[in-house]
């Protein structure tokens, strides 16, 4: 029975959700709407990332709300209304779990036909295998996969059941850097294909850029911001977000060459390389790098591999420590300031104090270009 | 040679496992998958024939199954001293061992591919009968066998409430005291010996069911895609 509702939001296509979870000393409270789009969902561990998912897939009862999935209610408490909760087999909501959890006693391809039925199920499931170029793994059990191709029998196995929502619980953490990039333009080209809305949680900035179209930030139970994700980069909603994101580092820059040895960038006279991609030459490029990944040359040392290129010299202008890190900030002769952080322990020859001179160099390999 | 007893005991025990499936299954899953009170509480009771001394068992089931018991007096089913008695018998006494293993093994497996086939559609019932039951199978039978095993060998609650009538109740534990006391050690010495190869090839299978399953050579996983 199919139960549509004004009162409980308007998502006729893709999903809409607002409801509390109250767990002992944590408290979830989400307020999301997503069409047929990929939404990352990004926060630090414990913001509440893996229990929004559940509440959404039925796994999870919130304590009151509302989430509505292509027109049909499937959760909803609130004052003066009938409660409903849909059993989770009954939502039509692919997951896709961190570990994969595979059937571990089925191969690729009785977990692909799992949810499906009748006599043409076996096919069905080979279809699907092909689809993300499995055929040959059908008659592998998980534990005989590589992790990148565990991971893309769950996407099967999920997408067999003929879901209306797609959520990702951090499917890429456990995979190498070449792995990732490969799934993660799959996943891209597959929900354009099937035009699905497609929940994708992470902690690593670098994923929320390559799949992403939306970001909702997490943090403490809440969506602290939701929106295009260059719109969340350019105006964190407060100090709290850019914090979360790591602002500190982003910069606009322009693209003065593009090759297969790299993408040079200017950024108001600085000169800097970033890994080759396809870029416009000539445009303008938002550049993004992780405080960890901006280093200080030692004067004395030779130079390593990590800070050959994008060199240049700053001068301190703040020294903080915080639990576990060192934060320094350092003003460029372009004008532009750059956060470094480091372990404590690390630089500690070089005695630093606000109003040193340093030499710094940006990692070339962590230089991240938004689209 | 009289083999009757034997039979009788095969009988029995193929009744009490029975029982034992019906009633130690759901048991086990309900400890294992859910929180409730009482639990302990009942995980306890369940336990306690294992260390009680079979007479006192056995004089809570003459309780629960003889004169004035609503099995009697609701159903009139008098079952006192019939083989069937031997199977209850057997079934309460096994019991502990069957729910153990299984509720261990079911408590094994990852809640998520429980969670995982929910969401794929499956029924509560189809996710036990398609994703947990399969994965807890090996402690399940292991554990299984142990009890019937036990069920087999059962000896005091079964002559407290099903006697040790010969040609009807007399089962091969009961035969064996018999033979003994009447000095038949011919007929007593070959059924302690097929008592204890019984027993033996049942812990051998048990130790079987334990072992971890095999995997394929590795070879076969190393290739990439």
């Amino acid at each position: 029975m199919t139960y549509t509702s004004t009162e409980c939001g308007p998502a006729q296509v893709g999903l809409s959700a607002d409801f509390t979870v109250n767990r002992q000393a944590f408290r979830l409270h989400v307020r999301l709407e997503i069409g047929a789009e990929i939404l990352v969902l990004f926060g630090p561990s414990g913001s509440g990332k893996t229990t929004t998912l559940n509440a959404i897939a039925g796994i999870v009862t919130p304590e009151r709300g509302c989430i509505t999935l292509a027109g049909q209610v499937l959760f909803r408490r609130q004052e003066g209304t009938r409660p409903v909760n849909l059993p989770a087999r009954q939502r039509r909501v692919g997951y896709v779990f961190q570990h994969y959890a595979l059937f571990p006693h089925l191969t690729a391809l009785e977990n692909v036909a799992y949810p499906l039925r009748g006599p043409a199920r076996h096919r069905q499931a080979m279809a699907l295998l092909e689809r993300l170029n499995l055929t040959r793994l059908a008659d592998r059990y998980p534990h005989e996969l590589s992790g990148g191709q565990q991971q893309r029998v769950a996407i099967a196995r999920a997408l067999a059941a003929a879901p209306r929502l797609l959520l990702l619980d951090e499917p890429f953490s456990a995979l190498d850097l070449a792995v990732r990039q490969h799934l993660q333009r799959d996943l891209a080209a597959l929900q354009r294909e099937l035009g699905l809305p497609v929940i994708y949680v992470t902690h690593r900035l670098e994923d929320a850029f390559a799949v992403g179209q939306r970001l909702a930030v997490m943090r403490d139970g809440e969506v602290a911001q939701i929106g295009p994700i260059e719109d969340v980069f350019r105006h964190p909603a407060d100090a709290h977000v850019a914090g979360i994101i790591g602002i500190a580092n982003l910069f606009r820059s322009r693209v003065i060459a593009a090759d297969v040895g790299g993408v040079t960038l200017d950024w108001d006279g600085l000169q800097l390389v970033a890994p080759p991609q396809a870029v416009e030459v000539g445009g303008m490029a938002t550049a993004y790098i992780r405080p960890e990944d901006v280093k200080i040359i030692y004067p004395d040392r030779p130079l390593t591999e990590a800070v050959q290129h994008n060199q240049t010299t700053g001068r301190i202008i703040e020294n903080s420590f915080r639990p576990g890190a060192r934060h320094l900030l350092v003003a460029l002769p372009n004008g532009h300031e750059i956060e470094v952080r480091h372990p404590p322990s690390t630089y500690a020859p070089l005695n630093l104090q606000v109003g040193q001179e340093v030499r710094l160099a940006l990692r070339r390999e962590a230089l991240v270009l938004l689209k | 040679m009289n083999w009757h007893p034997l039979w009788l005991s095969l009988q029995v025990t193929a009744v009490a496992t029975a029982l034992m499936v019906a009633a130690g299954l759901p048991l086990a899953w309900l400890l294992a998958r859910r929180r409730f009170r009482g639990a302990t509480l009942l995980e306890t009771l369940l336990m306690l024939p294992l260390v009680l001394p079979p007479t006192v068992v056995g004089y809570y089931l003459l309780l629960a199954l003889g004169r004035g018991s609503p099995i009697v007096t609701w159903f009139g089913w008098r079952i006192l001293f019939t083989w069937g008695a031997a199977a209850i018998a057997s079934a309460v006494v096994g019991l502990p061992l069957l729910v153990q293993a299984a509720r261990a093994a079911i408590a094994g497996v990852d809640p998520a591919l429980e969670h995982a086939a929910r969401t794929l559609g499956s029924s509560e019932l189809e996710v036990l009968w398609r994703v947990t039951l399969p994965l807890a199978r090996r402690g399940i039978l292991a554990g299984l066998v142990l009890a019937a095993t036990r069920a087999l060998g059962e000896f005091g609650a079964t002559l407290m409430v099903a006697g040790n009538i010969p040609g009807r109740t007399q089962t091969l534990p009961l035969a064996i005291y018999d033979a003994v006391q009447n000095r038949q050690y011919d007929q007593a010495n070959a059924l302690v010996l097929l008592m204890t190869a019984l027993a033996f090839l049942s812990l051998w299978a048990v130790r079987r069911f334990e072992q971890p399953r095999p995997t394929r050579p590795a070879a076969a996983a190393s290739e990439s895609s």
